[in-house]
């Protein structure tokens, strides 16, 4: 995927060894849109005829990229879910393990005819609302949240209980900062405000922690399809609500803020999670919380530049992130009455 | 040295050049999301040039002066002795950027250790303080981010 040039040999190759009969590939783009990872799009056809669009999503080059995750826990993440069919989602059909076939390390995926949810709310008219799409993004949020954590096996880390796990996402926060080229205040308060209040607690579930409506494919039926698992984890499923919220605050519109109240009631509804654990105050909760996953990978991947280990425009651009990530614990951490 | 076009003036330049030259020569959409971060980033850039030792040294003497503050009414808090400690044997007053920066993260770890302490105390008056300092670098961060949302996102 390094070089564009040589993809269409080398998918062609990949593909015809794995099918058993020879593919072509008529077509090869790469995409736009992809923060983390390389992502392109090919057409094939195969010998038999039939032609077939296929999405691959590979590792950027070593010191390029402004987030590092792993293919091959990615990889067992997406077989699991495509075994299981516990949620609609573009089909995991192959993987470069090794790099050695397609430049890099690969996951070659099903294409999903439609466009991103961003795109569509892109081209609303926020003065006549968004319609369908608010309770639609919520019931998606929910139907992950409603996988039954034993559909991935062992493909990613199963916290032993709430409360342990909760400790150890608030130390990320410690973490991260002890990790990083220079001091940074706003982790360290933020980790000790979230120790200090916990929420009531939820029983453990699949987490995207990408949950955004870039990540959602609406196909030409109105379906919404998940994309991009490769922060998911078994966590809390209140930072994805969480992580929406900050997200949409700065790259709108957020379908949460215009009216918090009713988001949640609904995803209450479609969870059948209490008002004692999903309300306003959790929101702000884990509107902080949760933005650590995303957060780290960013302050790691600028702390790696200051190092002379990273570079390119992602790291770079994206370093504002952290301002946003900063604004957001300010907000979410309510400051004690004078 | 030349000072006058400053550094900030510059890199506005070169935003324009961007913008107005390689923008419209390039069709690539990759490229033209690229050349819309660099944009950005060059914006960063220029605020930074224009103010970041100032608002280094400002913001440092706040937070280095809380946990002055918080070692005086909260004594004998040995991460806020040892931060203040590292810090009184580690400061620069030197204006280079890299000395100004390591000052800088200096002062932070002082605060941080003074912030967590103050809050552990319930000390509201301190902990209220210590948010408006943060409240601060915000302000001074938000300057730099200027306009910012994920380009190319849909």
């Amino acid at each position: 995927m390094l070089n564009p040039d040589e993809m269409p040999r080398r998918l062609g190759a990949f593909l015809t060894a794995r099918a058993g009969q020879d593919a072509t590939v008529v077509s090869y783009k790469p995409m736009i849109g992809g923060y983390s990872r390389l992502m392109a799009r090919a057409d094939i056809r195969w010998k038999d005829g039939r032609t077939e669009t296929v999405v691959l999503r590979g590792d950027p080059p070593p010191g390029k990229a402004m987030m590092e995750t792993d293919r091959d826990v990615e990889w067992a993440l997406l077989q699991s879910l495509t075994q299981a069919s516990s949620i609609p989602m573009a089909k995991a059909l192959h993987y470069d393990g090794t790099g050695s076939e397609l430049g890099t390390k690969c996951i070659v995926l099903e294409f999903v005819e439609g466009s991103s949810l961003q795109a569509l709310l892109n081209t609303c008219d926020p003065a006549q609302g968004y319609g369908r799409h608010t309770f639609d993004l919520v019931d998606t949020m929910a139907r992950v949240h409603r996988i039954d954590p034993n559909d991935v096996g062992s493909a990613i880390p199963r916290p032993t209980d709430w409360s342990s796990y909760i400790d150890t996402l608030i130390d990320r926060f410690r973490q991260a900062e002890a990790a990083h080229v220079e001091s940074n205040p706003f982790l360290r308060y933020v980790a000790g405000w979230l120790q200090a209040n916990k929420p009531a607690p939820l029983p453990l579930r699949l987490v995207h922690s990408d949950f955004q409506p870039a990540n959602i494919m609406v196909d030409p039926s109105g379906d919404h399809l998940m994309i991009d698992w490769e922060l998911a984890h078994i966590g809390d499923p209140r930072e994805d609500i969480g992580y929406y919220a900050v997200y949409s605050a700065s790259s709108g519109p957020s379908l949460i803020m215009s009216d918090p109240v009713a988001f949640l009631a609904r995803y209450r509804e479609q969870t059948g999670f209490s008002e004692e654990a999903v309300n306003l105050a959790t929101l702000g909760y884990f509107s902080s919380l949760a933005a650590i996953t995303v957060y780290a990978q960013v302050l790691g991947g600028a702390g790696a530049m200051a190092r002379g280990l990273n570079a390119g425009i992602l790291t770079t651009y994206t370093l504002n992130a952290l301002t946003v990530g900063h604004s957001n614990f300010m907000a979410g951490c309510i400051p004690p009455a004078a | 040295m030349l000072t006058r076009p400053t550094t900030e003036q510059i890199l506005l330049d070169l935003r324009d050049e961007l913008l107005t030259t390689v923008d419209g020569a390039v069709e690539s959409p990759p490229v033209k999301i690229a050349i819309q971060m660099m944009e950005n980033v060059l914006r960063n850039c220029a605020e930074r040039a224009a103010h970041e030792i100032a608002w280094m040294r400002e913001e440092g003497d706040a937070m280095v002066a809380f946990a002055r503050e918080v070692d005086q009414t909260l004594p004998g808090n040995s991460a806020v002795d040892s931060a203040l400690g590292a810090f009184n044997s580690g400061r620069s007053e030197s204006l280079h950027l890299d000395d100004v920066s390591a000052t800088y993260s200096l002062a932070g770890h002082c605060f941080s250790a003074a912030l967590e302490h103050a809050v552990a105390q319930n000390h509201v008056a301190l902990h209220l303080k210590a948010r408006s300092i943060l409240d601060l670098r915000l302000e001074h961060e938000n300057r730099i981010k200027g306009e910012w949302a994920f380009v190319g996102r849909a």
